[in-house]
Parts: structure tokens; C-alpha cells; sequence
């Protein structure tokens, strides 16, 4: 179960999402691009209310 | 002498694949993630391509075995154990294991058009549990779908079932890399998929339709299902299953996933550090994969290091992507914490047993 989706940052730019999960010391970093199925799953993840992607800035 | 032309085989007007089994990994041979997963209540994969797809119907062990059909040229079979016992199922609740596949590799099913071609999917299957089991097609991109039953008859038995499936002259196929065609097996399901009539043609997809019939592989702890040699092709007969080099259904399974790294001491890539904090490196996958991947990490206390200007420098983990492709990441190893020199150049390995870096770009 997703515990944590935060925006990771690159060269000031942001470059890719960081999921972590409940119990669990995987982590999956995902690129900006549609096709990618976890990309899918977190913009479906996020319109779900109470969900919020944490953005640090760059 | 007069000469005779001979003329091309009757069989010269279609367009065969590169490979006759549009499954990949039906033999179970690949498992790259674990070859064992005990306590599985999500969906989740285990033998490479094969999605083992649940929602709160029981608890299971999944895992690549070796008991298979005797004389049939196969060495693994994927083995579904169930370990805490679901007898009644919530009515939206489901149970299967499916494969996806991409829409451009389809398009000689010719689906959607006057000329569209059966399917015909063979397997060996053995379980503990007899009755009735559904296995369907699914077409994503315009919600149709058919559905077959067949019978296991004898318990822990292995059987080898051949089903046929009408080619369906609606929905052309997308012709592109998203996922536009499912194979499903199914082992149990609520009534939201069971109360209907079974579908047995063609037809625009109703929920209550899809798995009418279908036993509960998951009434018991006593249940296992074994399930080898999956084999899904164009036409309306069932050839013998295609047999490839292990290297060859490997190269299949890495254009959706693969894991370079999983354990100690292995080099992922070579790298340079951009300042006292952050490292990078390129790593080319080994084939050009369906999309830009994920990156999926372990991270732990010292779970990797970078070794460059004659020392090692630890770090925890994750990895983070700062850019990729289909063909490459650039991959960005942080937290090090002013420990490193800037310009210096050197290799990422792993540095424990529970290291694993895998990338992603399933259906």
C-alpha cells in the first residue's frame, strides 16, 4: 500500500515521482511519462481525496 | 523436359509473428523478481509476465516449482498455494492470473475487421480443487471480451486443456506499446462477475458475465493449482508449444522488467560525482524496454556503495531517476552527505544481501 509520493527534483528541475510503501523498504522511482503504468497509478492514487503528493521544491 | 513451377505454400498470405506463442514465458522458466512469495494478499508478479491478480480472496504462496507434466519437455510450472482460506467471497471480489500484451504486436489477429482470426490458448493445468474454471480474452481497448469454461476432472491430475475462441470482427486492436489485450485465467470471484450468463462470444464486456461458473480456489488451504506450458495463437488449432532458449524468452521478459542487481557485490554502473552530495551514472538496459521504466530499490543501512579515488563511500538508498528512456536511465545516487569528491569517477555496486535494483515498464 503506497505510504509516501513525493516529487524528486533535479538540477532545479522536476524530473520523476519517489513512491514509498507501507512496511516495506522498497521504493520505486517513476518517470514523467504516460505510458509508464506507475505513473498511471499514482495520478490515479492522487485524484483520490485525502491523497497529496509531497512537493519539496528543488 | 518440361519444368514445373512449384508454387508457394498455401499459407504464403499470412503474416506469421517471429514467434507462433504470443505469451511470453508460458514455459514459467523466467522468474526474475523471486522465485518464491510467501503471504501474498495483493496483486502482484512472480513468474515474469504472468500477473497473479487478487482482490481480498484469500492468502497465498506463489512460486516457480518444478512439478510438471511427465514427458512434456517442461522444467518449471507456477504453482498458486492457498494458505489462509476466503470460502466466501465479497461480491466484488476476484481472483486470476492474466498476461497483457501491447497492441502492436497484435495486429496480425487482424481483430476488428471482416478477415479477424480465432485464438486458440493451450496449457497443462493440475489442482487440487475440480470443477468448472473460466478462462477469458479481454480487449482493453474497446471493453469487449469472451469468455470459455473448461473442466479440471481429476484432482492433482495434470491435464492439458485446448480452448478455441472465435475471432471477434469489432474493435480494431490500438496499434501502439500500451496494453491493449489480456489473457485471464481465473480461480475464484465474487457475484459481480459470476451472476450473469457466461459470455461466450464476442460482445461488449459485462461484469456479471465474465466468470459464471468459475470454482473457488480459494474455499481452502488444501488448495494448489500448478499451471505450465500456456500457449496462446493465431488460427483455430493448437500446435505444439513453441520451445525457446532460456536466453531468448529472458530477452522477452526484459523489455518489461529486469533486475540487474539483487544482492551483494554487484556492479550496476560506472558513475562520477557531481558534487560532495550526489553522484550519477548511466545504466543501458539490455534491451530496448516498452516504455521509460521504473526504478525499484532496496534501501537499508550501507546497501550500496560507490567505489572511486581509492575508497568506498556508502550510502542507504533509493535510487532516483533523474532521466530515462526506453534505451537508458540516468540514474542519481544522493545522501551522501559532503562525503564525496566532486569530479571524482567510479562504480556503483551493492553492498548487501537484500540490495536490489530492478527497472519496470510493465503493461
Amino acid at each position: 500500500m503506497v505510504n509516501t509520493v513525493t516529487k524528486n527534483y533535479f538540477l532545479g528541475e522536476f524530473v520523476s515521482y519517489q513512491i514509498t510503501y507501507e512496511n516495506s523498504n522498497v521504493s520505486v522511482s517513476v518517470p514523467l511519462e504516460e505510458a509508464n503504468t506507475d505513473y498511471q497509478a499514482i495520478q490515479e492514487w492522487a485524484a483520490i481525496d485525502g491523497n497529496n503528493i509531497i512537493d519539496n521544491g528543488a | 523436359m518440361a519444368l514445373t513451377r512449384i508454387q508457394p505454400p498455401a499459407i504464403a498470405d499470412v503474416r506469421e509473428p517471429n514467434f507462433r506463442n504470443i505469451c511470453i514465458n508460458g514455459d514459467m522458466a523466467v522468474a526474475q523478481r523471486s522465485t518464491s512469495d510467501a503471504s501474498v494478499t495483493t496483486s502482484q508478479f512472480l513468474c515474469d509476465r504472468w500477473y497473479f491478480n487478487l482482490s481480498s480472496q484469500g492468502t497465498w504462496t506463489l512460486s516457480q516449482d518444478t512439478d510438471v507434466p511427465t514427458g512434456q519437455g517442461f522444467a518449471n510450472s507456477f504453482k498458486i498455494n492457498n494458505t489462509t482460506a476466503d470460502a466466501s467471497p465479497a461480491v466484488s471480489d476476484y481472483l486470476n492470473f492474466q498476461q497483457r500484451f501491447e497492441g502492436q504486436n497484435l495486429q496480425y489477429l487482424k481483430k476488428g475487421t471482416s478477415n479477424a482470426v480465432p485464438i486458440t490458448v493451450s496449457f497443462w493445468i493440475k489442482s487440487v480443487l475440480t470443477g468448472t474454471y473460466i478462462c477469458e480474452l479481454r480487449d482493453d481497448d474497446n471493453t469487449r471480451s469472451i469468455s470459455q469454461a473448461y473442466t479440471i476432472s481429476d484432482a492433482s491430475t495434470w491435464e492439458k486443456k485446448t480452448l478455441t475462441f472465435a475471432g471477434d470482427t469489432t474493435g480494431a486492436l490500438d496499434n501502439d506499446n500500451a496494453r491493449s489485450f489480456n489473457l485471464f485465467f481465473w480461480l475464484g470471484a465474487g457475484t459481480n462477475y459470476t451472476s450473469g450468463t457466461l459470455n461466450t462470444s464476442w460482445n461488449s464486456t459485462v461484469t456479471a458475465n465474465r466468470a459464471v461458473g468459475q470454482v473457488n480456489l480459494a474455499n481452502s488451504t488444501s488448495n494448489n493449482l500448478w499451471v505450465t506450458g500456456i500457449q496462446m495463437e493465431a488460427g483455430s488449432v493448437a500446435t505444439n508449444f513453441e520451445a525457446v532458449s532460456y536466453g531468448q524468452n529472458l530477452e522477452r521478459c526484459e523489455r518489461y522488467f529486469n533486475r540487474p542487481i539483487n544482492g551483494s557485490g554487484q556492479g550496476i554502473c560506472t558513475a562520477g560525482a557531481y558534487n560532495s552530495n550526489d553522484a550519477f551514472g548511466i545504466y543501458i538496459f539490455p534491451v530496448k524496454m516498452r516504455t521509460t521504466p521504473s526504478i525499484e530499490t532496496t534501501s537499508g543501512t550501507s546497501y550500496y556503495n560507490f567505489i572511486g579515488n581509492n575508497t568506498g563511500t556508502s550510502f542507504d538508498g533509493p535510487l532516483v531517476l533523474s532521466t530515462g528512456t526506453e534505451s537508458s536511465a540516468q540514474i542519481a545516487f544522493s545522501s551522501f552527505a559532503g562525503a564525496l569528491t566532486q569530479g571524482v569517477a567510479g562504480a556503483f555496486r551493492s553492498a548487501n544481501a537484500s540490495s536490489s535494483v530492478a527497472f519496470s515498464a510493465e503493461l
